[in-house]
């Protein structure tokens, strides 16, 4: 399958077009290396009169979503360690949290000093939310383009689940670990009004509700969360604004006593159910959910496209996606056999 | 159709939809309930907006009443664009001859002091 000549867009992207050198119109419509530099600076000023502001918070500054992989890790070091910010650090179980991924957070958070809280979901509900991801949860198609409907699911109910604790206990400010090609950079810092929240989280409850998950509601805002306005936290992600380098992040979080899992497929740090995730995507849509965020960090610089080139080929480890089928109770999906690699196994460039 | 609502159609299409004729889109359906865009996508409408029509849109704004269909959308821009042009302000300054053709296309106005 024809691959953008720039970043790593497949032909099967949502919209994508190609030039007469192979360029898709992403790559061409994407900001220049000035502009981005000049957002990010107006950002990082932006975020320092919100850490400022944060820091009146008479008990946590800052809530920290933290899924104990890679850069959700860094960021939760880096608001501790160069903000100075009193953080909690929340941590959404999905079912799927690696073991490694349990032993990481127990070293960092101890090593860091930090509180940390995990909200952990009756595991029922879970699997009727992560099944139906795969086959009757309908996401808009932007939705789809930036991530596979498993993590679409599984990251709005860690979301909301994060705002409610920040809401109830008066925290300002709600940190993710998005690297810098997960969002844009407009989303990157905002305080949403409550009526456009209610609308925005209707995107991802309705979904769910659509598909018949009827207590989908009771993980997400109640109305008394959107009548205290003044309660409504920042939601930032710094790493879209501050450096990100792949070589500082494993030193800094390594030095804290972080190590990469060996259990998670070759795209997670931390979930055992992302590789599952990925073969459904890419076997409903024809490309793999990371392509939008690989490119972005391509475009930047921030990885070659060599290395996102290998992180899409990569085959999933098959244990691993047996692993979350048998717990989802999946006996079998309509996956081709050449999609399930053994480690090491150089997977085809097509899809 | 006027030019602002034009050009909503076609970002929407291009970046959220991607295939379909801009026409398609009922001008009274709203994004986040229709499935036409996720949630980041608001924002990635604000941006939108500010770059390509010169208006500040401010974080009190950003509310359904303003960006959750086309129409709504169209009203809110053009009501920027009349804010800016009486008050002479919130305008980048090289968007600011695009922003008097659109206006033309809404109302009789009439540019003064440029």
């Amino acid at each position: 399958m024809r691959i953008c000549s720039r970043c790593v867009l497949p032909a099967s992207f949502p919209g994508i077009r190609f030039d007469d050198n192979g360029v898709c119109n992403f790559c061409r419509t994407s900001a220049t290396f000035q502009t981005r530099e000049s957002r990010r600076a107006e950002l990082q000023a932006k975020f320092a009169r919100v850490v400022e502001s944060a820091r009146t918070a008479s008990s946590y500054h800052c809530l920290v979503a933290w899924s104990g992989g890679k850069d959700s890790t860094y960021t939760l070091a880096v608001l501790k360690e160069e903000f100075e910010l009193r953080v909690l650090a929340y941590t959404f179980d999905n079912g799927f949290v690696s073991p490694a991924a349990w032993r990481n957070m127990q070293a960092v958070s101890s090593n860091l000093n930090v509180d940390q809280v995990v909200v952990r979901p009756r595991f029922d509900f879970l699997r009727q939310v992560f099944r139906d991801s795969v086959s009757s949860v309908q996401y808009a198609r932007k939705a789809l383009s930036r991530t596979s409907a498993i993590c679409n699911s599984c990251m709005g109910l860690a979301k909301f689940a994060g705002l409610r604790i920040a809401i109830e206990q008066d925290i300002p400010m709600v940190a993710f670990g998005w690297s810098p090609g997960q969002l844009p950079l407009s989303a990157s810092i905002y305080r949403p009004r409550p009526a456009m929240a209610k609308a925005m989280m209707g995107a991802t409850v309705g979904p769910l509700q659509r598909a018949g998950i009827g207590d989908a509601s009771t993980y997400f805002l109640q109305d008394r969360h959107f009548a205290a306005a003044q309660h409504f936290p920042w939601e930032v992600s710094p790493l879209a604004f501050l450096d990100y380098h792949q070589d500082e992040i494993f030193r800094r979080i390594e030095r804290l006593g972080w190590s990469k899992p060996s259990d998670t497929g070759p795209n997670s740090t931390n979930c055992l159910l992302n590789s599952l995730g990925i073969l459904v995507h890419q076997t409903q849509t024809g490309f793999h959910p990371y392509a939008s965020e690989l490119a972005t960090l391509v475009r930047e610089g921030k990885i070659s496209r060599d290395e996102a080139l290998r992180r899409m080929e990569t085959p999933e480890n098959p244990d691993t996606v047996r692993l979350a089928m048998e717990r989802l109770g999946l006996a079998s999906l309509d996956f081709s056999s050449a999609q399930l690699g053994s480690p090491g196994q150089k997977g085809s460039r097509g899809l | 159709m006027t030019t602002v609502e034009k050009q909503i159609r076609r970002f929407l299409v291009e970046n959220f939809l991607y295939d379909g004729q801009e026409d398609d889109l009922a001008a009274d359906a709203s994004f986040l309930e229709g499935g036409i865009i996720d949630s980041t996508g608001v924002l990635e409408l604000e941006l939108f907006l500010e770059e390509t029509f010169g208006i500040e849109v401010a974080d009190e704004d950003v509310l359904p009443e303003n960006f959750d269909s086309i129409r709504r959308l169209v009203e809110y821009t053009t009501r920027k664009l009349q804010l800016a042009a009486e008050n002479g302000g919130s305008w980048k300054a090289d968007s600011m001859s695009q922003a008097s053709e659109l206006l033309k296309e809404v109302v009789v106005w009439e540019p003064t002091g440029q």
